[in-house]
């Protein structure tokens, strides 16, 4: 056998933690895509987010004090090209409905440890200027954002209406124009209707 | 190393598949050793992410590869990193970044490696 062709198979084995995951996203492969197509229903008050870190905003964003407008949270992050294909949409949607209640929420969630530089803030910012983003973004290095809504994938996004009540959820990329696209922008009308 | 080795190569050695999307494989490279990171098909690995194994001396391996999808987005052949073989093998965590088949999501994994080198 040549030196070249010998393989060593590490064991590789799932942490605690991780073996779920795995097992998570093994399971969910054939059960995502429908799941992921459009807006869902899911009622239930939203929880209150605590970050600290924000991009183009004065100050720190909270729940209680948007309770009137209606509130569209995305869970993005900047390596995610799922994620900043999606932005153009996003763009777009606060383009045409900031004016009528509507504010779009950037959560930035990492995927990886600090040393990754998704925690830096003024990559954060490159990333604003990249894709155009006036919206405002929070950063949630530590997840709790992330955890408080029980995210699992990058992008998801959370549809909150005018008395805080978490009215849709959904994950995926969408483009201007296409099924999901509409799907979400029939919502945010639907709630932005609302009294 | 080369008794491990040859010890390893009687074992057989697992393919990646839908319940094990990632597998990680070493392959001699002179007196270093290359890891190399296989995806199942339709798995897709986040370039703009690549992946990181954190041993447990400290070390951060970044493997890398160079065929990138047009937008760069993905590899297109399985990211490696080529490392010294040391005694006692390799311990860590291996982070990627991952996108399935009829999905639009990244969704992070993280594994336990524990590996003879």
């Amino acid at each position: 056998m040549s030196r070249s062709a010998v393989y060593l198979v590490l064991s590789l084995t799932a942490a605690a933690g991780a073996a779920g995951a795995l097992e998570t996203a093994s399971r969910a492969v054939a059960q995502i895509p429908l799941a992921l197509a459009g807006p869902r229903v899911v009622p239930r008050p939203a929880p209150a987010w605590g970050n600290k870190s924000w991009l183009n905003t004065d100050k720190p964003l909270t729940l209680e004090a948007l309770k009137g407008r209606v509130v569209l949270l995305n869970f993005w992050v900047f390596t995610c090209i799922n994620c900043t294909n999606t932005v153009p949409s996003l763009v777009d949607f606060d383009r045409k409905y900031r004016d009528q209640g509507l504010t779009i929420i950037g959560m930035h969630t990492p995927e990886f440890p600090p040393y990754a530089g998704e925690h830096d803030k003024s990559n954060v910012q490159r990333a604003l200027e990249r894709h155009h983003i006036e919206y405002p973004v929070a950063q949630d290095n530590d997840t709790r954002t992330w955890d408080l809504y029980r995210i699992r994938f990058w992008p998801s996004f959370v549809l909150i209406d005018k008395k805080g009540q978490i009215r849709y959820e959904g994950a995926g990329e969408f483009h201007v124009g296409d099924a999901t696209y509409q799907g979400w922008d029939g919502k945010l009308r639907e709630l932005l209707e609302e009294q | 190393m080369w008794l491990g080795l040859l010890a390893a190569c009687a074992r057989p050695q697992p393919e990646p598949t839908a319940e094990r999307p990632l597998v990680l494989r070493v392959a001699p490279a002179g007196d270093s050793v290359r890891l190399v990171l296989l995806a199942a098909p339709g798995w897709k690995i986040n370039a703009r992410l690549k992946p990181v194994l954190e041993a447990a001396d400290g070390r951060r391996l970044r493997l890398d590869a160079l065929r990138l999808t047009a937008d760069s987005a993905y590899f297109t052949e399985p990211p490696s990193v080529t490392v010294p073989a040391r005694p006692g093998g390799i311990r860590g965590t291996l982070r990627a970044s991952v996108c399935s088949a009829g999905e639009t999501v990244c969704r992070l994994m993280t594994l336990d490696v524990r590996g003879e080198t």
